[in-house]
């Protein structure tokens, strides 16, 4: 599902067109998701008949799946900020920043579970929220104010673990903790019936957030608010949307899927260190910007950030597979994202014009 | 955005101006830290020696702050700093510890690899119309893969000796590779200050519109800074090679943010259209003067980020406040600011952008 602000004729919506203007409706080759969902597709099955092992559900798939889970929350955080036209070039120290958080609770509050994630989550909307308001209040460019906190946090994140625990980790596992992890759908059974064992349990956060955020950006007023502000920040204030609140907004809500993508990740390795996050801002923009959500804001696509993220882990994982090195592996990730993002303006171009032509 | 003319009667007003800019404020900040740490190192830190380390690690940084502020003077971005000068670096390692070719050839194939590959991201940009920091953010993905498969997991540090000691070589105390990137800076100064190519640059940065109307073609200027960017980051290599006791794959890995913090605390808009070449370098100075305290203090060297962080934040929301100030006061403001969102409907204009190609 793509959602824009406006609707502009290379934005390859899939709604149905309201009739006013319907020989501007481009042929549905060019929607965007279509392609990524067919690419995924074929890329695993190409995968899976080279190397069998690729469908190994515990060793390959679970793994896979677990880090498509925690990537697909990292380039939701970022699509947030790009839904305003703005960049979060912090997200992964914010996800640090909360990592440490749920850590701190856990090691020094002996804090359940569930409690240790709220604390989490709340330190990442605080750091956000600052973030969102120092943009908002100075109107200093984002990508200014986030790389300033991207080294604040990296400084601050490190001393703070140097400070308060003796090998820079919090090694305190709370019950449930080691289940979250390693826990997949085949251990819940409903009756005889159980789910598949590829499907880590972690991904429930993922399916939450996803479902969230498509219904902010699809249903509500202050998604379309957000995309407004995003698309034309004039036209929004003009129109009397509180656009400094619509951008704190969404620094906010970044900052939350940041912290959350940071406990996923201390989930998935086990400890709660500095070094969470440290990957995360190449992932968070090739998701996002793969799965259609534009850099200047007002349009953003909520499925396509999952689809964009599945795309880069299964080539990562399939190239691996195949006995291509690490060291090349970056090589090639670098080569797809900009013959995607080339094959895409193709696409529309050629579209376009054949649509121009048609009228 | 030092325009110092000293022109007899213009000299006055001018020097006023100049007294108030960033440039000044960073030259004091400058001198009172070096004093200080002179002070509170009981004058150690004036000797010779010290003096020496302190300017030799300073010309890398000096290099990738310039290079950056050069693509942010049309309006782009560079990510790919960092990965472009990792590469580079290896490549020249490389070329002269494995392959034997003699080190005036390899540092020259590994400055013109590099200006190319600047010019191919230039070409590209204009050719597909992606967004710079997504183009870069891809060429900076490459490139590291390239650093890590030229290098793998090995320090190469069997290279030339004569290319060592001229990294280490220091007349006077003032390390060859310091007065290496003291001339590229003042090239890159007469270039933009004094040449039509650099006034074109910065004004297809300052107002793409314009600019093309008054038939300067705006795509040439983004491949010209592109390539500017690169040739300055192959120098960069170059002194890191030199002066470096060997390279290896995580050379370049932490130059990304201290190559936008030098030009940002210098005083560029991140919007295009203004350079402070004198700035950026006074920036450098003041990084390597907190790296140094730090290193005097014997403190974790997570503070110098923290400290850097907070210089950042503090010197564009400062500047904000005082051009609002300055607006507030009914002064001709040369650039408009944008206005702060709440407080009225803004100029399309001054909107801050992300750096699009357009």
């Amino acid at each position: 599902m793509k959602t824009a602000a406006v609707t502009e004729p290379d934005s390859g919506t899939d709604r149905p067109t309201d009739g006013a203007r319907p020989a501007h409706r481009l042929p549905f080759w060019v929607n965007q998701r279509l392609g990524l969902l067919v690419l995924v597709i074929a890329l695993s099955a190409f995968f899976g008949v080279l190397r069998p092992a690729f469908f190994d559900d515990r060793l390959v798939l679970f793994p896979l799946l677990r880090d498509i889970s925690t990537l697909t929350v990292v380039a939701l955080a970022q699509m947030v900020v790009l839904s305003v036209g703005h960049m979060n070039l912090a997200v992964g120290r914010m996800a640090a920043l909360g990592a440490f958080f749920a850590g701190f609770g856990y090691d020094r509050l002996g804090l359940p579970l569930a409690a240790g994630l709220l604390v989490c989550l709340v330190g990442g909307c605080a750091i956000g929220a600052l973030t969102g308001w120092i943009i908002a209040r100075t109107g200093v460019s984002s990508f200014v104010v986030t790389l300033a906190m991207d080294f604040a946090l990296l400084g601050l994140v490190s001393l703070l673990y140097s400070a308060l625990t003796e090998n820079a980790a919090f090694t305190t596992r709370p019950d449930g903790l080691a289940e979250l992890r390693s826990y997949s759908l085949a251990d819940i059974c409903a009756g005889p019936v159980c789910g598949s064992p590829a499907i880590p349990q972690l991904a429930q956060f993922t399916v939450l957030a996803l479902i969230g955020l498509g219904f902010l950006y699809a249903r509500t007023r202050m998604g379309r608010e957000l995309l407004l502000t995003g698309a034309n920040p004039a036209a929004a204030e003009l129109s009397g949307i509180p656009t400094g609140r619509r951008i704190v907004l969404a620094h906010t809500l970044s900052g939350l899927l940041a912290a959350l993508a940071g406990f996923m990740a201390a989930v998935g390795t086990g400890t709660f260190s500095a070094s969470i996050g440290d990957d995360f801002m190449l992932p968070s923009f090739l998701g996002a910007v793969l799965g259609g959500t534009l850099l200047t804001g007002g349009v953003v696509s909520v499925v396509g950030a999952l689809l964009g993220t599945s795309l880069v882990g299964v080539i990562r994982k399939g190239l691996d597979l195949l006995g291509v090195g690490l060291e090349s592996l970056n090589i090639y990730l670098g080569c797809v994202l900009l013959l995607a993002l080339s094959a895409d303006r193709v696409r529309t171009v050629v579209s376009y014009r054949k649509v121009v032509r048609s009228t | 955005m030092t325009t110092l003319h000293d022109r007899g009667a213009a000299a006055l007003p001018a020097l006023r101006r100049f007294s108030r800019s960033t440039t000044m404020t960073l030259l004091c900040v400058v001198l009172a830290g070096y004093v200080a740490l002179g002070i509170s190192s009981s004058g150690s830190f004036f000797e010779g020696p010290s003096l020496r380390t302190f300017l030799q690690y300073l010309a890398t940084p000096i290099l990738i702050g310039l290079a950056q502020m050069v693509a942010l003077c049309v309006g782009q971005l560079n990510l790919a700093v960092g990965a472009l000068g990792g590469f580079s670096a290896c490549l020249m390692g490389v070329l002269m510890a494995d392959h034997g070719v003699p080190a005036g050839l390899a540092v020259l194939i590994g400055v013109l690899s590099a200006t190319l590959i600047g010019l191919v991201t230039g070409v590209f940009i204009i050719a597909t119309r992606i967004n710079g920091f997504i183009v870069t953010l891809g060429t900076m993905t490459i490139l590291l893969g390239a650093q890590y498969r030229l290098a793998g997991t090995r320090t190469i540090d069997g290279y030339s000796a004569t290319l060592r000691d001229l990294g280490r070589a220091a007349p006077l105390n003032i390390p060859l590779v310091f007065v290496t990137a003291l001339v590229a800076a003042a090239l890159l100064a007469a270039f933009m200050y004094r040449t039509v190519a650099g006034r074109r640059l910065l004004a297809a940065g300052g107002n793409p519109l314009a600019a093309r109307l008054s038939g300067i073609s705006t795509d040439r200027q983004i491949v010209l800074a592109h390539t500017l960017s690169g040739l300055l980051i192959g120098i960069a290599a170059l002194t890191a090679t030199a002066s470096l006791p060997g390279v290896n794959r995580s050379v370049g890995g932490d130059w990304l943010l201290p190559s936008f913090a030098a030009p940002i605390i210098g005083g560029v808009a991140l919007t295009g259209g203004s350079v402070a070449v004198f700035g950026t370098v006074l920036a450098s100075f003041v990084m390597r003067l907190i790296d140094t305290a730090r290193a005097q203090f014997s403190l974790d060297p997570s503070w110098v980020n923290f400290l850097i962080g907070l210089v950042v934040l503090g010197t564009v929301v400062g500047g904000r406040i005082h051009q609002a100030h300055l607006g507030r006061r009914g002064g001709p403001p040369g650039r408009t600011p944008p206005v702060p969102p709440r407080s009225g409907p803004q100029p399309a204009g001054a909107l801050p952008t992300t750096g699009g190609t357009r």
